[in-house]
């Protein structure tokens, strides 16, 4: 999947220089340049995602049949390190795939068109938080599940997160605002408010993110930055469910 | 060097490991015996952290086993040894090494020395995927031995070797006992463990059923499967 990624990557340079026109108009520059690095960047990002879990859907389970997990546990190693150092490396991994994949845009936009994109890097940097829960709930889930099955929950928590985030979009248009206070249709959204707000924010944080390419609207107070914050709870809740779990585990 | 006081591990309403007491001292060569799921395996799990006591307490140099400290100076050879196929023998001792904080220098200058101890000069650089259990096992007991460990923790050691590989690993385990090495085996190799060990216990259904000296548990005239099946027969 990397390799994949990789070879899109290189393709896309190509619709850099392409010239649009959108209703008989030529789009300038900045306005491709802003539009497909994001959705480069969205692409990357969530590819990435999906290579992670597979990276640490297997983790624990082959470290076992291979004896690793004995031999290093016989070592005085504590179980604490051993996680750390599973979540570390799959999580620093991760990153610099995504980075470098980021970069190689960063670099064609800035050689090719002449344009700088302060913000791309970081933005890929605050991306790599998204991987962090990725690569712990899938950690967690496979100490308590096959790991297939593992991966199919964590990757149905982002579909539904980027769905979710979809129709939450949908529904705040003014068409869709009409229909909503129009007499017998439904007004009680609040649980599902509740629901939406406390679901794992990968999709919001990714939004957040991309704020800082370029071409963006910016960001607008604690409703920005909440997506970030939720992952990161998220991602400390099951860090340490994930450690307390796997003290409680035998070693085979 | 090693204590067990009280140790009880229960899965469920069974009860794995059922009270048990003993302790090795330091330099001895011990053996833990019993039949297939006497609860000989579990003990050494508790002995390493892998899996805690639901009663009791163990201790390993003089710390509780849950310290991971109490490990310091351990060398364990895991019974159904495994070795990653995508590894050599080489690499895979030196990952145990660097596991242990040598450097590379020092790391590399344990691996050719247990290389030759183990007698897999030669084959070191194949593949894992290449070699048959017996060497397999070799390599596991050289991983074992790397940071030269006060205390060695075998479980089924011979497990998978030829007659004059089972002979060999006898006499690597007996020069180790010269230097001082404090060794836990569990095996069912009766005849191995009345050659080479000083001290046995036998354990049956969790329960430890007899612990002495060779020379006290085996009389004239008996060998130690004589008393073995005697104790475990009840």
């Amino acid at each position: 999947m990397f390799v994949m990624c990789v070879v899109f990557v290189f393709l896309i340079r190509g619709c850099y220089q392409g010239n649009y026109m959108v209703n008989g108009e030529a789009l300038d520059a900045g306005t491709i340049v802003g539009a497909v690095s994001k959705m480069t960047f969205h692409f990357i990002a969530v590819v990435v995602m999906l290579i992670a879990a597979l990276l640490s859907m297997r983790v624990f389970k082959r470290d076992r049949d291979e004896g690793m997990q004995s031999s290093i546990l016989s070592k005085p190693i504590t179980r604490r390190q051993y996680v750390v150092g599973k979540v570390l490396g799959l999580w620093v991994l991760s990153t610099f795939f995504m980075f470098i994949l980021h970069a190689i845009i960063f670099l064609t936009v800035s050689v090719n068109l002449n344009v700088v994109m302060p913000g791309y890097l970081a933005a890929s940097l605050l991306c790599s938080f998204n991987l962090l829960f990725v690569v712990v709930a899938v950690l967690l889930l496979s100490l308590l599940m096959p790991d297939i099955v593992a991966f199919l929950c964590v990757l149905g928590i982002g579909v539904i997160s980027f769905v979710a985030d979809g129709i939450f979009a949908i529904s705040h248009s003014p068409m869709a605002q009409a229909m909503i206070q129009q007499p017998g249709s439904p007004s009680d959204w609040t649980g599902w408010r509740v629901v939406y707000y406390l679901w794992p924010k990968l999709s919001g944080t990714q939004h957040f993110a991309s704020s800082f390419i370029g071409g963006s609207e910016g960001l607008h107070g604690f409703g920005s930055i909440y997506p970030l914050i939720n992952i990161l709870i998220y991602g400390l809740i099951l860090g340490v469910l994930l450690f307390w779990r796997f003290r409680n585990e035998d070693i085979i | 060097m090693i204590e067990l006081n009280a140790v009880t591990k229960r899965y469920g309403s069974l009860a794995a490991v059922d009270n048990v007491s003993f302790s090795v001292k330091a330099g001895e060569y011990f053996a833990l015996l019993g039949p297939n799921g006497a609860g000989k395996t579990t003990i050494v799990k508790m002995l390493l952290d892998f899996t805690q006591p639901t009663a009791g307490s163990l201790s390993v140099n003089g710390l509780p086993s849950k310290h991971a400290a109490s490990r310091t100076a351990v060398g364990y050879l895991a019974e159904n040894y495994h070795i990653p196929p995508y590894l050599s023998g080489w690499q895979y001792l030196q990952r145990c090494a660097e596991l242990l904080d040598m450097s590379r220098s020092e790391a590399t200058d344990q691996c050719r020395r247990i290389v030759e101890l183990i007698g897999m000069q030669g084959r070191e650089h194949t593949k894992a995927n290449t070699y048959s259990k017996g060497m397999i096992q070799r390599f596991g007991l050289g991983a074992a031995l790397i940071g030269n460990p006060k205390l060695l923790i075998l479980d089924e050691p011979t497990s998978g070797l030829d007659p004059i590989g089972i002979r060999e690993i006898r006499q690597l385990l007996e020069s180790l006992k010269k230097q001082g090495m404090t060794i836990f085996l569990n095996s069912h190799l009766l005849s191995e463990v009345e050659k080479i060990c000083d001290n046995a216990a036998i354990i049956n259904c969790g329960r430890l059923l007899v612990k002495d000296t060779i020379s006290a548990l085996v009389k004239d005239g008996d060998t130690l499967e004589d008393v073995f099946v005697r104790f475990v027969k009840g």
